[in-house]
Order: C-alpha cells, then structure tokens, then sequence
C-alpha cells in the first residue's frame, strides 16, 4: 500500500462496501417488519397477514436465513446488477432504473456543461475588468445568486416564466400524447421541457465556478511563466489556451467533479419541482409508497456514481497536473 | 449593533462583530434576530393560530389576514412564524452539534496525530463524497422523519467541515513557539486545549457554523419540500409542499402569497446567514473558502 493511487482505489472500494452494507442493514433494523401488512393505505382498511402466511412469505423471501447467508445472497444478486423487484411498479428495480436514468443524466450532465462554461467565460471577463464596474456588479450578483437553494430558484422560475408568462411547460419530460411529426420536433419538446429544471441548476452552480475561475485566473495571471511567455512574444490566444487556461483549469477541474454529490441532491429536488421523470422524482414516489427496493436500488445507484464520479476526478487531476501525481493523498 | 460582541474567555483573543460587519452583514444579522424574536413570541404577535381554521379558505392579504390563509382558512403569518421556530432549531441545533462536534475531532486528530488522525480523515474522505441529500430521505423513509432525525444526520454529515478546517489550524498552532514553550513547561493535553487552542480555533468554529446552519435550514425545507420531513412540524418547506400539492395552485393567484411568503423567509434567511459568514470569513481568515 505504498503507491499512493492503489490506496486512494482502496479507499473508494472501502467506502462502496460501507454502502452496500448500510443498504443490506437498513431495512432489517428498521422498525416494523414487511409482512405486517397486506395493506395500511390511507382510506383503506388496514388487512393483516396471518402468523402462517408471514412465516411462508418471510421463508419465501430467504428472511429466515442466517444473516451471512442473506448477505451473501444480496452480494451475489448485487453483482449480476439485480437489484430486487419493485413493489409498487410490479418491475424489476433495474429496468424502472435504466428507464428513469438517461433524464436525470440529460438534466445533471446539461447543467454541468452550461454553468462550467458561464463560470468560466464570466469569471475570466470579471479577471480582465478586475476593480471595474462590469466586476464590482458581477461579483456580488453571482454570489447572492449562489447562496439561493437550488428548489428555491426552481420554484421562482417555475411560478414565473412557466405558470406567469407560460413560456415553458409546466411539468414532465414530454408533451403527453403527442404525436411528432419528425425527430427533431420530439427533440425540440423535449429541450423546452428540459430548459428550466436545467436552467435552475445551472443558475445555481454557476456561482461558485465563477468565483473559482475568477480567483484561479487572477492567481494565474500574476505568475513569473506568464511574463515570460509574454516576453517571448507568444501570440495571445496561445498564452490564453496553453498557460493561463491549462493552468486556471485544475481547480475547476476538480470543483466539477467533487461538487457532484452536492448537485445531484439539488437535481433531487429539482426534479420533484418540475414533475421531472428522474430518478430523484421516482425517488420521492418509492418513498411515498414506501416502495423500499426501488428506494434502496436508487439510493445505491446514485451514491456509486457519485463515488465513481470522485474517483475518476481524482485520476483526471493527476493527469492535469504532473506535479501531484507523486504526492501522497495526505499532503494536498 | 455596537454593544454585540462575542468574546471568548480569553484576554489574548476577542472577537468583536462590531466593526467587523458591513451593512450586508448588519442587515443581515437584523434580519436574523428580528426572525428569532418572531420565532420566540410566535404565540404573542400572530392572533390567529397556525393549525386551526380562522378565516375563508385562499383569501388574499389584507388586514385581518397579513399573509392571506390556505385552502383550510389557516392564517398563513402564523404559519411562517411558527415555520420559523423548526428552522432555527433544526439550523442552531446542527450548528451546535456538529461545529462542537467537528471543533472536538478537529483538534484530537489534529494534536494527537497517529492513528486517531489516520481513521478521522478516512473517515471524513468517506463523508465528503457521499450525498447527504438521498442519504437523509433512505434514513427518513426508512426511520420515520423527526426533526431529530433530521438534525441527527445533518450533524453525522456537516461536522467534517469544520473538522478539517480545525485540523488545518491546528497543526499550525502546534509548530507554533507558544505552545512549545507550554509543552515544555509540562502542559496537558487538555490545559493545551483549553486555554491555547480553543481560544484560537473559536473565530473559524463560528464561521463554520454560520454556514452550517444555513446549510441544514436548506436541508430540512428540501426535506419537508418532498413531503418527507416530520409531518408533525409545520416548517416553511411543509407550507411550500402543502401549497404544491393544492391542484389548481399553477393556474390561479393562490400563490401570490401562499407560496410566496414561505419561500421569501427561506430565501432570506438563507441570505442573511451567507452575508454574516462572508463577512466573519474575512476576519476569521481569508483564505477560507472551503464550503
């Protein structure tokens, strides 16, 4: 364990495991068992499971197992990616998954592209009219603009340019029903539909990427290579790309990686703003339902990708910048 | 605003507000503790009760209502008044819990070293990467939502912000000549703390908190927004997931104040606390900006 990239890899595998544990545990120490009900819906009278039935269905579902065993079998069906059936959506947990995925992920990733490319191109144009007055407005704006949540922002734009000035639909993935006439009108309904959760999150995160760019350039630009590249006569936008850019980058490199747990946990709640048909708004469903496969399988599929999303950050890092790819994890 | 200041036992340090706020920060702190006054005397200032019917349903503000009520004829200044009481619970009580929490781990892993040192970073690695967000609503569906809960796991999850910040200063702190100079004259590890590192850490703790405590007010109103925070608690997110789930709210005025005065108090309050923090950031020290 000497290399420091094969402990930083046993770290993250160390923290996988830790979830899939606290996944397996969490619905054998809840209180109140599965069985207890057949139904315990509002209006509905509550119905009962008999002593036998319980005990057919907890043998049945492999409850009456060591717990070795049950952890072994979880293991086991984890990894051939079956991760249950769903309750409620009487499916497999993975298909309801793969099928709610690809919109959180067009939400997540449009969000990422759009408020890294704003933070950058306003953090450098706030650089280069530092203490002037474009700057002295940019800066407080972006950061008010930062603090508000990101379901706060939502439901702004929401009441507003939705439901005010009907500008854009006011919930969902697709106009129900509709019958397109060419690909690209399905596409269009679907970039109108997908325009506000993505603004919201985008306005949001923008805010400290710019903050970050713009101290990351400003750093950058006092720098001795800086003046000597300009005193070779580099060609400006070669000193843009090569030095000042390359170099500003590592920081937001790294920003937009670590902060994805932090936006995943507002696309959660944008969703549920905008009806959204993600995975955080099939979340909130399978909680309501008390549909607790689905809500295991979510949260396992979402805190993976979290991890996996920091891991490869950290490896992207190395490759950015030669001089920490030596340096233990401790020194940074 | 001139006669508030905390002070911490010590005649080395103080730490003054005054002076130190600019007029965001003062309105800001203004703000708050007009909020918290609000929040105390919610029975005394709102005459009509947050939970019972005291008017016609969805009528707009006006003199008896300030706020206008709900679809139940409940009188919505109650409600963001008594709204306020959860928030700023469940805000001070994760900033106690984890700031003093996280303030504690910080200087045993930062003084101690070693192992203790080894497994509160792994262990902080861990949190900082995983979700709180879908971490909270697993724990809530699967535990019943309390506020305690809430406030429970905001602290399992917050304290390692500030636990990383006081590890930082103090490891700083320890190569420093007066604290060597104490070493040597025989100090303890908990006189070491009492009277030469907490005066020293208290100015980041506190920053630390602010943020803290916005950072959970934010939390639990998501929370309650999803319908997922504890249903016995009627807190500004509940009122806003309350007049969501009202069927005509996109399609009439109802909103104009039932949802709108709710999401101000959020809004501003989350403002108000990043204004005071940007501001004792400064003093505390300018380079942080970890959270």
């Amino acid at each position: 364990m000497t290399h420091p990239r094969s402990k930083r890899l046993l770290e993250y595998l160390f923290t996988v495991a830790v979830i899939v544990t606290l996944n397996f545990a969490l619905p054998r120490v809840m209180p109140g068992g599965p069985f207890l009900y057949l139904s315990a819906d509002q209006d509905q009278e509550v119905a009962q499971f008999s002593a036998a039935q319980q005990d057919y269905y907890r043998r049945q579902y492999g409850l009456d197992r060591p717990l070795v065993q049950q952890y072994a079998a979880y293991i086991t069906a984890l990894v051939r990616g079956d991760l249950g059936y769903s309750i409620y959506y009487n499916q497999g947990v993975t298909a309801v998954l793969v099928d709610r995925l690809p919109w959180t992920l067009l939400l997540v990733t449009a969000a990422v592209v759009l408020s890294t490319l704003a933070g950058c191109l306003l953090g450098s144009i706030s650089t280069a009219f530092r203490g002037r007055a474009l700057d002295r407005w940019l800066y407080p704006a972006l950061i008010a603009v930062s603090e508000i949540p990101a379901f706060l922002l939502g439901l702004l734009l929401l009441f507003t340019l939705a439901a005010g000035w009907q500008l854009f639909p006011l919930s969902g993935a697709m106009t129900h029903f509709a019958v397109y006439a060419s690909p690209w009108d399905r596409l269009a309904d679907i970039a109108r539909h997908a325009a506000l959760p993505v603004l919201t999150l985008a306005i949001v995160r923008t805010g400290g990427l710019y903050l970050l760019a713009r101290n990351s350039t400003a750093t950058v630009l006092t720098r001795d290579y800086l003046r000597t590249a300009r005193a070779k006569g580099l060609h400006p936008l070669r000193i843009l790309t090569r030095h000042t850019l390359r170099n500003a980058m590592l920081p937001i490199v790294t920003r937009v990686f670590l902060s994805l747990g932090g936006l995943v946990g507002g696309a959660i709640l944008v969703e549920n703003v905008f009806a959204y048909p993600g995975l955080g708004h099939l979340m909130r469903e399978a909680v309501l339902v008390h549909d607790y496969p689905m809500i295991q399988g979510i949260f396992l599929l979402v805190t993976l990708s979290v991890l996996t999303a920091n891991y490869l950050a950290d490896r992207v890092y190395g490759r950015l910048d030669p001089r920490i790819r030596e340096t233990p994890a401790e020194a940074r | 605003m001139t006669a508030l200041s905390i002070a911490y036992g010590s005649r080395r340090w103080r730490f003054r507000l005054t002076g130190t706020l600019s007029t965001g920060g003062q309105i800001g702190l203004i703000f708050l503790m007009t909020l918290l006054l609000l929040a105390a005397a919610a029975p005394l200032v709102c005459p009509h009760s947050p939970q019972k019917t005291s008017g016609p349903a969805l009528a707009p503000p006006g003199a008896e209502h300030w706020m206008g009520t709900d679809d139940l004829g409940v009188d919505v200044w109650a409600q963001v008044c008594f709204g306020a009481r959860v928030s700023l619970v469940v805000g001070m009580g994760t900033a106690l819990l984890a700031g003093l929490g996280g303030a504690l781990a910080g200087i045993l892993a930062g003084y101690r070293g070693g192992w203790v040192d080894g497994v509160l970073m792994r262990l902080i690695d861990i949190l900082l990467v995983l979700p709180d967000l879908p971490v909270m609503i697993v724990l809530a569906a699967f535990f019943g939502p309390s506020v305690w809960t809430i406030i429970g796991v905001l602290s399992a999850f917050a304290w390692v912000f500030t636990a990383r910040i006081v590890r930082a200063r103090v490891l700083s702190l320890k190569q420093r000549r007066f604290i060597q100079a104490a070493e040597t004259y025989g100090a303890g590890t908990f006189y070491l703390i009492r009277r030469h590192f907490l005066p020293e850490i208290f100015p980041l703790v506190t920053v630390s908190m602010i943020r803290l405590a916005g950072r959970a007010i934010v939390a639990e109103a998501g929370l309650s927004f999803l319908g997922l925070g504890d249903p016995t608690s009627r807190s500004w997110g509940f009122i806003l997931h309350h007049a969501l789930s009202f069927p005509g709210i996109y399609y009439t005025a109802f909103w104009k104040w039932w949802l709108l005065f709710p999401w101000l108090a959020l809004t501003l309050v989350v403002l108000a606390l990043a204004l005071i923090g940007k501001d004792l950031e400064k003093v505390a020290d300018p380079r942080m900006r970890s959270h």
